[in-house]
């Protein structure tokens, strides 16, 4: 997972601004790329993207704001450092609402910004990681067959194997081979452990 | 004894004659002939009808008992009522002493007897026109005189009549009321030494031209000055505006006519003007100042963030630079190309402060030769800081042949930014993209038009007529004050503003400026 290239995608209408902040990311070591409207990021974006996003919140056609609104639509998880000028707290304080991570106001020092530009990576780096755990956590839960998904549904649920086995009218037996096979695939011993994994991806998967 | 009138004005002939026979054969040959007819059989009567009556004409027979026909005539030309009728001589006499003697007495011709019906007919026709138009004659003149002096009396300018000298001949009341003097004295005193303190050169020394009305009474010079320090009789002075016009008869030069007044009344009242004129100027300036002041303050974001642009951009090469400056080994190249760019985003953040300093700069009310495209370039400029806020676009068209104008650059520009922010905010209401379009063209040699169209809501029915008026406004937090000030300021320089709904929707506002002639 760590081996993920993360760049900071620089959305900024002023040519001089856009210039000079490529050049000062770069020379801090940052993979950046730039795009003069809100539009053409958009036309670029794709959910393989890492990163994080450093935008304008004040451009000419589609603001940053709008572009906020239209990357949440398309679930990305993109932090978004909003970028603005003096009288845009209004503004700001909206991207906060939907979800920006921060803002900083023009003209900044580079410390300040690279902080939290690395800020924003490293959140980025998390959600990635999490989101690359429950998508194993998926994938292993689809690797179920239907008995067993029942089966595991009940585990979760705190029944014994008794009552499953009464309940589903099979043997005490025949449980016990489904939990282990469950816990195999599942990659856990313990379970607690399939508990919180299953529960931090409920939104996802259909237990029946 | 009238009879209807037929062909002369109706004119009175008194017929005198002791003799009943020619009285009656007289009548008989005049009546019908539209004269209103009167008889007398002696010179008493005759007097005494003449008196009452006034003919035109007097038929007079010469030898009569008691008073001659000689006599009766004295008697009425020696009476004012009845001097100026036409007597003529009835009489058999036909020698030329007593023609003579006649016409001495004021006799204006004579009818010799017998007479022939055809020739009294004529005679008295011809002497009842002649005193008819006469008398016409003096009422008229009568009636001039009266006018005249009614109008020299009534007339509140002095009006002097003076000879070639300078000497007054004649003055009317008002010249007496505005020197001090009476009517009496100033009739024969020298209007150059009466005014002016100038006493006119004796015999045939040249006189000294620079003394008003001088050239016109020596030179036939009309003459007109105004404010003018002239003496009262008292020794003080008063400001004069006057006229003086060459009297002229058979081409010789007779002197001259003054008309004049006293302005003192006239000039306070044109000072005080001048000053209430120049205290609107200065109230409209301060109000121009403030309101561009507020103009700035609405638009502040907006100027702040032209600023943060460069700036920021300017702390990010700084940055980047001394990052470079840290390499082993140095690139040259690269730090020279920062510093440029740093040097290139300094001037732009400084060019964006010399806009705003201009225009929020009070106007030294200086007009200017400009260039239109110049000057809506730079408005663009300036609006745009709003347009970018209000995501809306400006576009200008300036036809060709459209030349420079005189005009205020800082207070035309306030206009035209006026108008473009309420077009963009006017579109932006309407939810539209569409851009505010600025257009300039020549509508006439001497005028040069600019209208701003926008497609944005348009204007309440009615508006029109109160669009211009104070405190009239179609926005939640306008003062209506904007429209007001930006047709005073187009007025200041020679234009004026107005509005017209297009037919596609909208709004257009227009203002002109005078073309800068060369």
């Amino acid at each position: 997972m760590s081996d993920i290239q993360q760049t900071v995608y620089v959305v900024e209408d002023d040519e001089a601004v856009r210039d000079s902040l490529e050049l000062l990311l770069k020379s801090a070591g940052k993979e950046v790329r730039t795009y003069r409207t809100a539009n053409a990021f958009l036309n670029d974006y794709s959910d393989k993207m890492a990163g994080c996003i450093v935008l304008d919140i004040r451009m000419p056609g589609m603001d940053g704001l709008e572009l906020q609104k239209k990357l949440n639509e398309r679930h990305s998880i993109l932090p978004i450092i909003f970028v603005t000028g003096h009288g845009d707290v209004p503004m700001a304080v909206d991207a906060m609402k939907e979800g920006a991570i921060d803002f900083i106001q023009k003209p900044y020092r580079e410390g300040a910004l690279l902080e939290k530009i690395e800020n924003a990576l490293e959140l980025d780096r998390e959600q990635r990681k999490t989101l690359g755990e429950k998508q194993e956590i998926v994938r292993r839960i689809k690797t179920l067959t239907p008995r067993e998904s029942e089966i595991m549904g009940r585990m979760i649920a705190g029944q014994a194997n008794k009552v499953i086995a009464i309940e589903l009218d099979i043997s005490q037996r025949t449980v016990e081979i489904h939990r282990s096979r469950v816990m195999h695939k599942m990659g856990t011993h313990s379970l607690a452990h399939l508990v919180r994994m299953v529960l931090s991806v409920k939104d996802r998967i259909d237990l029946g | 004894m009238t009879e209807p009138v037929t062909a002369t004005s109706e004119a009175t002939v008194l017929l005198v004659d002791d003799n009943p026979q020619n009285l009656k054969v007289l009548y008989e040959t005049l009546k019908d002939r539209g004269y209103r007819l009167l008889i007398a059989n002696d010179g008493e009567k005759a007097l005494t009808l003449a008196q009452r009556h006034q003919p035109e004409v007097i038929l007079l027979d010469i030898m009569m008992p008691d008073m001659d026909g000689y006599e009766v005539c004295r008697r009425l030309k020696s009476a004012p009522l009845t001097a100026d009728s036409a007597v003529v001589f009835l009489s058999a006499l036909d020698d030329v002493d007593s023609k003579v003697k006649g016409f001495a007495l004021g006799g204006a011709d004579f009818i010799a007897k017998p007479f022939q019906a055809q020739e009294v007919i004529a005679r008295v026709w011809t002497h009842a026109q002649v005193i008819l138009l006469e008398r016409e004659l003096q009422a008229r003149n009568r009636q001039l005189e009266n006018d005249q002096s009614r109008i020299l009396n009534a007339i509140s300018e002095g009006i002097y009549g003076l000879d070639p000298r300078g000497n007054v001949l004649f003055a009317n009341p008002a010249a007496a009321i505005i020197t001090g003097c009476s009517n009496d004295e100033l009739i024969g005193q020298n209007f150059y030494d009466l005014h002016f303190n100038t006493r006119p050169p004796e015999g045939d020394q040249p006189m000294i031209d620079t003394v008003p009305v001088q050239a016109t009474c020596t030179q036939g010079i009309a003459e007109h000055q105004r404010d003018v320090p002239m003496r009262r009789r008292d020794g003080s002075v008063f400001p004069a505006e006057y006229r003086a016009t060459p009297k002229l008869e058979n081409d010789q030069l007779i002197g001259a006519v003054v008309v004049f007044r006293d302005i003192t009344a006239e000039l306070a009242s044109e000072q005080a003007l001048e000053e209430a004129r120049q205290t609107v100027q200065e109230q409209r300036d301060q109000l121009a100042h403030a309101s561009r002041m507020s103009t700035m303050g609405e638009m502040a974001a907006g100027f702040a963030h032209e600023v943060n642009q460069p700036l920021t951009a300017i702390t990010n090469y700084a940055r980047v630079a001394l990052r470079m400056m840290a390499d082993d080994p140095l690139d040259r190249t690269l730090i020279q190309q920062t510093l440029a760019k740093i040097e290139a985003q300094s001037h732009r953040a400084s060019e964006v402060i010399r806009r705003i300093r201009r225009f929020v700069k009070k106007p030294v009310a200086g007009k200017e030769v400009l260039s239109i495209a110049g000057l809506l370039e730079e408005t663009r400029q300036f609006a745009e800081v709003d347009a970018r806020h209000n995501d809306g676009d400006v576009e200008i068209h300036v036809e060709d042949d459209v030349p420079d104008v005189l005009a205020d650059p800082v207070q035309v520009q306030q206009v035209a930014l006026n108008l473009i922010r309420n077009a963009l905010e006017s579109t932006r209401s309407a939810g539209r993209d569409t851009p505010v379009r600025v257009r300039a063209e020549l509508t006439s040699p001497e005028c040069v038009l600019i209208s701003v169209t926008d497609e944005g809501e348009g204007l309440p029915e009615g508006a029109e007529e109160r669009l211009f008026l104070p405190f009239y406004t179609t926005k939640a937090e306008g003062m209506g004050i904007g429209l007001v000030l930006c047709r005073s300021l187009i007025q200041a320089q020679g234009g004026d503003i107005g509005f017209e709904r297009p037919p596609e929707g909208g709004a257009r506002f227009y203002f002109t400026l005078p073309v800068a002639t060369t």
